[in-house]
């Protein structure tokens, strides 16, 4: 790290642990907690985070190409010029396919036969938006800032998150409720007391705003199992049962708070090797068994994928 | 405020249980002429490689090309690969010379690595204001159009996967300058998207 001239005590992050966060490696902890404070070095981190977003985007956005043809191990020359040419473009039609070329040599010409289909790929086309693609399925396990996920298919997909990436996570998460957490209450009201339907803890989050429900947005206090109190800016107290029934949505997690066996579904770009470098991830317990879901967005916009996600972390309740 | 890098993420990695064993492996079993392995090798590597080449070169015939023969070259000589670095920075510098015999070929004007400003600004200037007001789709279209050596080290850095060390090893370059040209490399990133904004 460097030593700042305006404030020695703390020394801003060198380039090498700025490109090498961007670069989605590991950073030491000191590098990491001086981030966590440093509004010049975060910035610097953000910039250095969109240039690489931007590098992945071209490298999400490169065609496929197809397996090159071997030659004989005996030695005659490669083909060259527009016959090899012809035999990639007819490969590249179906990148998708693993292409196992069997080769051979025949008055000088390679013919190639194609022994796919064989992996589907895990990745599929966002609606609304033709740059972005989804990933679901259950979480498997969650290393820093990667989550692998497995599909219905069971093939395993990394996806991966940068502190832009918008984490939601969602279910009978109860104990999230703690005293003094700001949040917003949707149910239905008798006698005085809400029966929650759904509590967004945190940030209000337009997404989660299903039809039929009035908000309340509050502080909790009393939180129990079975309800709390909640606080409004105008002092009163009202209230608030909850059950296993109850969905809380917590709409700024952190990859680390998602637990495994989630279902999970992320929406974003697609990077070399099969992973996703996610511009949204959404978490739900809510439902038993994962379900696919394609999401649909209104435009390639963040705020849109925000409000796609966040449409499925309500669901049932969305209709999602 | 979040910390920019709490989540490390996007990084270009496999689900592999150990990549440098089974790259190990799998250049073993070419060297014997295991053609399976070397599909295997190529699912693992070429979509890297292409996009790599691709972000150079701009052209996808020609990308396509420079892959073939890098894998035809990994086919030939994978018993010449010692271990000194990773598989993945070996078969990428590999098709770095390749291209840069092709484009050498083609009489394509390409800037000396030692003509380039690798040198970066004194400090922020309007470029980095436009840098931090840009969408992605901006940054991705102006990084298209920034010098090839420019583009070249940023794909290294972000789209490979490589660490600064592997990525000063394929450029054959310090690391030191491998950063100095990553910065001059935002720094005409910034001057685009600038000029850009102007333009609006």
């Amino acid at each position: 790290m460097n030593a700042d001239p305006a404030d020695t005590r703390y020394p801003h992050l060198d380039l090498g642990d700025l490109i090498a966060g961007a670069a989605g490696q590991p950073i030491g902890d000191r590098a990491r907690e001086h981030l966590a404070s440093c509004e010049h070095c975060q910035l610097e981190a953000n910039r250095w985070n969109l240039v690489a977003g931007g590098v992945r985007g071209l490298a999400a956005a490169a065609p496929g190409t197809a397996q090159p043809a071997r030659p004989r191990r005996t030695g005659q020359r490669v083909l060259a010029g527009p016959w090899r040419r012809a035999m990639l473009v007819a490969g590249s039609a179906a990148a998708a396919l693993v292409l196992l070329a069997g080769v051979g040599e025949v008055t000088g010409l390679v013919h190639v036969h194609l022994s796919g289909p064989s992996t589907e790929t895990a990745l599929t086309a966002v609606t609304g938006c033709s740059q972005l693609e989804q990933a679901d399925g259950t979480l498997e396990q969650v290393t820093g800032s990667s989550l692998v996920i497995t599909t219905a298919s069971g093939q395993p997909v990394t996806v991966t998150t940068t502190a832009t990436t918008f984490v939601s996570m969602s279910g009978p998460l109860l104990s999230d409720i703690t005293d003094g957490a700001s949040v917003m209450v949707r149910g239905s009201s008798s006698g005085g007391t809400i029966t929650a339907a759904i509590v967004t803890v945190g940030q209000p989050f337009s997404a989660v705003n299903p039809l039929g429900f009035v908000p309340v947005q509050g502080t909790v206090s009393d939180a129990s199992t079975a309800g709390f109190t909640l606080v409004t800016s105008s002092g009163t107290r009202v209230p608030v049962t909850t059950s296993g029934g109850t969905l809380v949505v917590i709409p700024h997690a952190s990859p680390g708070q998602l637990q495994a066996g989630a279902t999970i579904f992320a929406v974003g770009h697609a990077g070399p090797d099969g992973t996703l470098s996610a511009r949204g991830v959404a978490a739900i317990t809510q439902f038993r068994s994962g379900p696919h879901l394609g999401v649909s967005v209104r435009d390639c916009s963040p705020s849109s994928v925000t409000e796609a996600l966040g449409a499925i972390s309500a669901a049932p309740f969305s209709g999602g | 405020m979040n910390d920019p890098h709490r989540d490390v993420g996007a990084a270009t990695f496999t689900a592999r249980d150990d990549p440098a064993r089974e790259d190990a492996g799998l250049l073993r079993r070419i060297g014997q002429g295991d053609e399976d392995a070397m599909a295997s090798f190529y699912r693992a590597h070429g979509r890297v490689v292409f996009a790599q080449v691709l972000l150079v070169t701009g052209e996808r015939v020609l990308a396509e090309e420079i892959v073939q023969d890098a894998m035809l070259a990994v086919w030939r000589g994978a018993g010449s690969f010692r271990g000194e670095s990773s598989v993945r920075s070996w078969v990428i510098a590999i098709a770095r010379r390749q291209t840069r015999d092709r484009l050498r070929g083609r009489r394509l004007r390409v800037v000396d690595d030692a003509n380039l400003a690798d040198q970066p600004g004194s400090g922020p200037g309007p470029e980095v204001t436009a840098l931090d007001r840009a969408e992605l789709a901006e940054v991705t279209g102006a990084i298209r159009e920034l010098a090839s050596p420019h583009r070249e080290v940023l794909g290294l850095a972000f789209g490979s996967g490589l660490s600064l060390p592997e990525v000063a090893g394929v450029l054959e370059i310090p690391v030191g300058t491998v950063k100095s040209r990553l910065t001059a490399a935002r720094t005409a990133l910034n001057r685009i998207l600038n000029e850009k904004g102007q333009n609006r």
